[in-house]
């Protein structure tokens, strides 16, 4: 029988799931509108976001929109590898647990 | 079917739940979540007030450049206060709508001052340009969207302007052109103002929440 794959932790946590899921489909987004759409809090979304950077999953890029700074994330191509690996071994875990 | 442990402590409804998850959010990413529909009521508005100024106040002259101006500031102070407070995304789709709908308002506004000052601003095909030109953008952003009701709007726009090659009174052209105005920017405005407000109130608030 074939050894289990294991999901990579730093995707597996909700928030940090859900981020990058809403990344894949673009190509940037500002903490403002991650926030509402996870519906988490600054401090929260903050520290996760920090967990996905240090992992090289996402870029992010600090710019001023007028006089307002503005935090801007990206997914990165190692993150969309990541994310393509974590699909591949959850559809596995899946298929073996049906 | 059983529900036990199949990775670091992980159960399958676990790994069910971060598979709806992953959906859900996926489509709301690529989904544009861009508030506009009060853009298109501010603007069929700002064509009401600036043809009501031509027809029945003095200095007409002033009327489409001031009632413009306003509008377009009015555009960018909200705009960007919205965008302050809900943040936004970018992906192919947003940058191709939003470079469609700029380009338009540029070629306008060319189009408006070169023919104010060659004096062909009252000329039937000076009107039936600009309903050609809101049809176009209208039409590209119903195919970008593949949005039905966006391309009737623009078929309305462009029948206006066809209309005008018969109608061609003073009158009759603004009339032709406020009505366009009303079905193809007010009305559409507010049928996108309701979508975008039964959207926000949906089921998609705080998914991470609701998934933990």
């Amino acid at each position: 029988m074939p050894e289990l794959p294991e999901l990579d932790p730093v995707i597996h946590g909700k928030l940090r799931l859900a981020v990058l899921s809403l990344l894949i489909g673009i190509e940037e987004a500002d903490f403002t509108w991650l926030r509402q759409k996870t519906g988490s809090t600054d401090g929260n979304l903050g520290a996760q976001m920090l967990k996905l950077e240090e992992a090289g999953y996402v870029a992010m890029e600090k710019r001023f929109a007028g006089r307002k700074p503005q935090t801007l994330y990206r997914m990165t191509p190692v993150g969309r590898e990541a994310l393509a690996t974590y699909v591949a071994a959850l559809k596995q875990l899946l298929g073996a647990a049906l | 079917m059983t529900n036990s442990e199949i990775d670091n402590g992980s159960t399958r409804d676990d790994l069910v739940q971060r598979v709806a998850l992953m959906e859900t959010m996926i489509a709301e990413g690529r989904s544009t979540t861009t508030r506009f529909g009060w853009v298109f009521v501010m603007w069929g508005l700002v064509y009401f007030a600036a043809v009501g100024w031509v027809l029945f106040l003095p200095l007409a002259i002033w009327a489409w450049p001031v009632c413009v101006s306003a509008a377009i500031a009015t555009s960018i102070i909200v705009g960007a206060r919205r965008k302050r407070m809900h943040g936004g995304s970018e992906n192919v789709r947003s940058r191709s709508i939003e470079a469609v709908w700029r380009m338009m308002g540029s070629a306008i506004c060319l189009y408006v001052v070169g023919a104010i000052l060659s004096h062909h601003a009252g000329d039937p095909a000076y009107v039936a340009a600009i309903l050609f030109f809101i049809g176009l953008a209208h039409g590209t952003s119903a195919l970008i969207l593949r949005w039905g009701v966006q391309g009737v709007v623009a078929a309305i726009w462009w029948t206006g302007g066809i209309a005008t090659f018969f109608f061609t009174s003073e009158r009759e052209s603004y009339g032709i052109f406020l009505g366009a105005s009303f079905f193809g920017m007010i009305l559409f405005g507010l049928y996108a103002m309701m979508l975008e407000r039964r959207r926000a109130a949906g089921p998609l608030q705080s998914q991470v929440q609701r998934h933990a």
